[in-house]
């Protein structure tokens, strides 16, 4: 026990008298990461308002065959233009968002009291589009609803014959919620942190004391390997630990300077606590992997070379769940990663996390440290370890 | 008291279906207390590969070795109690002072915070390093590094001590210093191997001389045993003839 205090005592005071490496450890991120959801919080922000509330160019063909609407787009902000050549190109070509064609048939057939066609033409593909498309829609329907009542009135029935459904719409999303999902990314971002953020320093500890071959003579002493590499995985849990806080910290104060309307997650203390909380298992599980790499590899460039994939993995969940919704359930608190975005979803969503999802979550976590640690701790033991050349 | 019996390591030959390489193959010997043993032997003899056994950095494929009577493959951390390790890489941590490198070896030994600042008090004024002692080790020349490693060495007072190619890069002086230090902890009863691949160095501290060549013990004697073992009067004759070096290319 000793042995580890002394290991991990001498790591952080061998670390912190790297100033550089450490300011770049500790203070990058919690400058870059509010920047970066603010700022782009912003720009989500003012986007969607200039496409809600901005005249909506609309390029409409045959627009003659229909006076009557689009004056009634006018009246809705939406400015007919004059018809492209090739619609279907430039909408493609990204010239328009979406362009109405109004069928040549369409005063035969208005004349008739049958229903006119019109046609929207958009790339659905594209996110860009959503909002415009959205509002034509809308604007359409209630052009159609309103001269629906109004033949129907003409013809003295009750204009409700005519509407076998009536839609309205609920959205369940409380205001949190909604604000949470404008943070999908959030938790990528303090998962990917705190797995990772220390990795340039448990690396260091196990490839690169061995690579300026300091370990042989420090395996020679009878502290055990156990102990040593344990030392070593407390400090690098311990600095994780730190730059995590300072990150929450940072998030904390910016978005509580932040206008209101991106005062957008629940940065209260308790909270931020649960955050934190949250988060060191996977420090844990981070170091104690990154420790297992660093054993099993021949050098740290060999070590550095996984960090690409491992900056991967905890996106995985995020991907998953954005192509495929699922419930929360249970076993999703034992599946690491997944585990993590889920608890810190519930968290800035304000919603509750029952004492069952906490001991699976910590359970889980914890849990698969140890295995981590473990496995680690057997690959300290292999003679090769040592010997650096 | 340190004794090596028929010790033999081999590695992993490199690439799919190469032989083993047998590094140490049969080397026995033994290291009373009061006694300075050369292990001498050219680049490759396999020297570090048997320090490294002797100090339970690797463990012999056969054989066996006996620290103070101790079995080193039944209690290696006891073994490594009673050891003074200069390895063949000093690894001094170039952001610690040197006092602070000594102080976490002595804190990893076991030691109390007084002992620790005594025993450091003593080993900076023996091997003459007080004027460096506090300065952080990163520009250290390597006569100041190799002195740094000897001292976390010895922090823990160890009846034995070895010490791979302990003046290798040292000047002329710093050598010198550096053998009469061997020397007193020979006078102190202590049992000192080291490894060298100079003839002169090794007869001018042994008390016996280990020759090694391609992981065999050719012979074991003091320098003037040797010299009448093969009929030669120059030592660095002795040591090609001995060592089988004549018929290897340059």
């Amino acid at each position: 026990m000793t042995a580890i205090w002394t290991v991990a005592k001498k790591e952080l005071l061998d670390l912190f008298r790297d100033r550089k490496t450490v300011m770049l450890g500790l203070l990058l991120g919690p400058l870059l990461m509010p920047a970066l959801i603010l700022g782009i919080g912003v720009l989500a922000e003012q986007r969607m308002r200039t496409q809600l509330e901005s005249t909506l160019e609309l390029p409409v063909i045959g627009a003659e065959h229909a006076p009557n609407l689009v004056a009634f787009l006018k009246g809705r902000n939406i400015d007919a233009k004059p018809a492209p050549k090739n619609p279907q190109r430039e909408v493609r070509e990204q010239t328009w968002e979406v362009v109405l064609r109004i069928d040549p048939e369409f005063s035969a057939q208005w004349r008739d009291s049958r229903s006119a066609k019109v046609e929207l033409i958009y790339d659905s593909s594209r996110q860009d589009s959503k909002i415009p498309v959205e509002r034509l829609r809308a604007v359409l329907l209630e052009y159609s609803r309103t001269v629906g009542v109004l033949r129907g009135i003409n013809r003295g029935t009750s204009p409700e014959i005519g509407f076998a459904l009536q839609i309205s719409q609920r959205d369940v999303a409380t205001l949190e919620a909604r604000r949470g999902m404008l943070l999908a990314f959030l938790p990528y971002l303090l998962i990917l942190f705190s797995f990772i953020g220390g990795a340039a320093l448990v690396i260091d500890v196990t490839a690169g004391e061995r690579e300026r071959q300091s370990l042989e003579p420090l395996l020679a002493t009878p502290a055990s390997r156990t102990a040593i590499m344990s030392g070593k995985i407390l400090a690098a849990c311990l600095f994780g630990t730190l730059a995590l806080l300072l990150i929450l910290v940072a998030f904390k104060l910016s978005f509580q300077l932040a206008p209101t309307r991106l005062q957008l997650i629940d940065v209260s203390l308790p909270v931020m606590a649960q955050l934190l909380f949250v988060l060191v298992p996977m420090i844990l599980i981070g170091t104690t992997l990154l420790t297992l790499i660093a054993a099993s590899v021949k050098s740290v460039k060999e070590a550095q070379s996984y960090m690409s994939v491992l900056m991967f993995l905890p996106i995985i969940p995020t991907i998953v769940l954005m192509v495929n919704p699922i419930k929360n359930q249970l076993w999703q608190f034992a599946v690491p990663f997944l585990a993590q975005n889920q608890m810190i979803l519930k968290l800035v969503r304000n919603e509750v996390i029952t004492a069952q999802e906490w001991s699976v979550y910590l359970g889980a976590g914890f849990g698969l440290g140890l295995v981590l640690w473990l496995l680690a701790a057997r690959l300290y033991h292999r003679e090769k370890l040592a010997i650096s050349a | 008291m340190i004794v090596a019996d028929a010790l033999r390591k081999t590695f992993p030959g490199l690439g799919r279906g190469q032989s083993r390489v047998v590094a140490v193959d049969g080397v026995s010997f033994s290291a009373a207390d009061g006694e300075i043993i050369g292990l001498l032997g050219p680049n490759g003899a396999g020297k570090t590969t048997t320090l490294r056994m002797l100090y339970t950095l690797m463990t012999p494929d056969q054989g066996r070795i006996e620290v103070d009577g101790i079995d080193v493959a039944k209690q290696p951390t006891a073994v490594r109690q009673r050891l003074g390790v200069l390895p063949d890489a000093r690894g001094v941590y170039k952001r610690l002072s040197a006092r602070e490198n000594i102080a976490y070896f002595g804190r990893l030994h076991g030691l109390d915070d007084d002992t620790i600042h005594a025993r450091i008090t003593h080993l900076a004024k023996t091997l003459t390093m007080e004027d460096f002692l506090d300065r952080r080790s990163e520009g250290f020349s390597q006569g100041q590094r190799t002195k740094t490693a000897i001292a976390r060495a010895l922090v823990h007072d160890p009846r034995n001590v070895i010490l791979d190619e302990p003046t290798n890069g040292l000047d002329v002086m710093t050598t010198r210093g550096l053998r009469g230090f061997l020397r007193n902890l020979r006078d102190e009863g202590r049992c000192v191997i080291f490894s060298s691949h100079i003839m002169q160095e090794v007869a001018a501290l042994c008390n016996r001389i280990v020759v090694i060549a391609h992981g065999q013990v050719r012979a074991i004697g003091t320098p003037d045993e040797l010299r009448e073992l093969t009929g030669l009067a120059d030592l660095e004759d002795v040591f090609v003839r001995l060592a089988d070096l004549e018929g290897e290319p340059l």
